[in-house]
């Protein structure tokens, strides 16, 4: 087996992809693609601590769960409001909702 | 054998990810989240998590990456590739996210963890399902009612006023 270093630094990479996509893409889809990759990569952590520390009830892997289901539900909520900006302005770029600013 | 699979999937993972937020088209950028999402389904086989792996390909690839498809088709305008993907922000989104990478890289890299083997015993399914009805059967509640609050909001906000 590996060592989980490199498994955690490959979680690492996927969370500073993420985060670099969140802070600069202009599409508000791809800040919602971005903000799963981050989810994934906690959940990359979660998955392997799980499997090399160990845990009698299996803690990491369930709590794995809830983040995909938290994730669901995110990412249906923010796609629809995407998609109900979209019908108020014509437009998905995230400079353009700017409805709630006074 | 075993260390080669791992980088091989380690490869998918971050070139899928890294091309999901820099190509152009949006579309593709789905496609590759989609190689992405498998990708990680296979790292958690990989790491003896079967049910999340399925539980990964089930939710991810079959339901969300069909939303974002559909998403991106309700609102992209396909002909205005000309225009920048990124905003004003892109330099310092850059060192900020290359900074963090170095800064917790160096975390990992002086961890305990660096040379840690695996060798505990695998959790199988039985044990998730008794924890999940036990031990956390009230988180496990609160998902299944923030699914349905997640539900019901997405119908009214997405219904069209008359």
């Amino acid at each position: 087996m590996i060592p989980l270093g490199h498994i955690v630094a490959l979680s690492l990479f996927l969370f500073c992809v993420g985060v670099y996509g969140v802070l600069t893409q202009r599409n508000a889809i791809r800040f919602l693609i971005s903000v799963e990759l981050i989810l994934n990569a906690a959940n990359i952590n979660l998955i392997a601590f799980n499997k090399y520390l160990g845990s009698p009830d299996g803690l990491g892997q369930v709590f794995a769960l809830f983040v995909i289901g938290v994730a669901a539900a995110a990412s249906v909520v923010g796609l629809i409001l995407v998609i109900a900006v979209y019908r108020l302005r014509k437009s998905v770029n995230t400079d353009d909702f700017n409805t709630l600013k006074w | 054998m075993n260390e080669a699979v791992f980088y091989i999937i380690a490869f998918l993972v971050g070139a899928g990810a890294l091309l999901s937020v820099t190509v152009r088209d949006i579309f593709h950028g789905a496609i590759w989240l989609a190689l992405t999402l498998i990708s990680i389904a296979f790292l958690y086989f990989y790491l003896d998590a079967g049910f999340l792996g399925v539980i990964q390909i089930l939710v991810y690839v079959g339901g969300i990456m069909a939303l974002f498809v559909f998403a991106i088709m309700l609102t992209a305008k396909i002909g205005d590739r000309s225009i920048s993907q990124v905003n004003r922000q892109f330099w310092p989104g850059l060192l900020i996210a290359a900074t963090l990478f170095v800064v917790l890289g160096k975390v990992v890299m002086d961890g305990p963890w660096m040379r840690l083997q695996a060798g505990s015993p695998v959790t199988d399914l039985k044990t998730i399902g008794t924890s999940l009805v036990t031990s956390y059967v009230v988180p496990f509640e609160f998902i299944s009612l923030l699914l349905l609050a997640a539900l019901v909001g997405a119908v009214v906000i997405g219904k069209v006023k008359k």
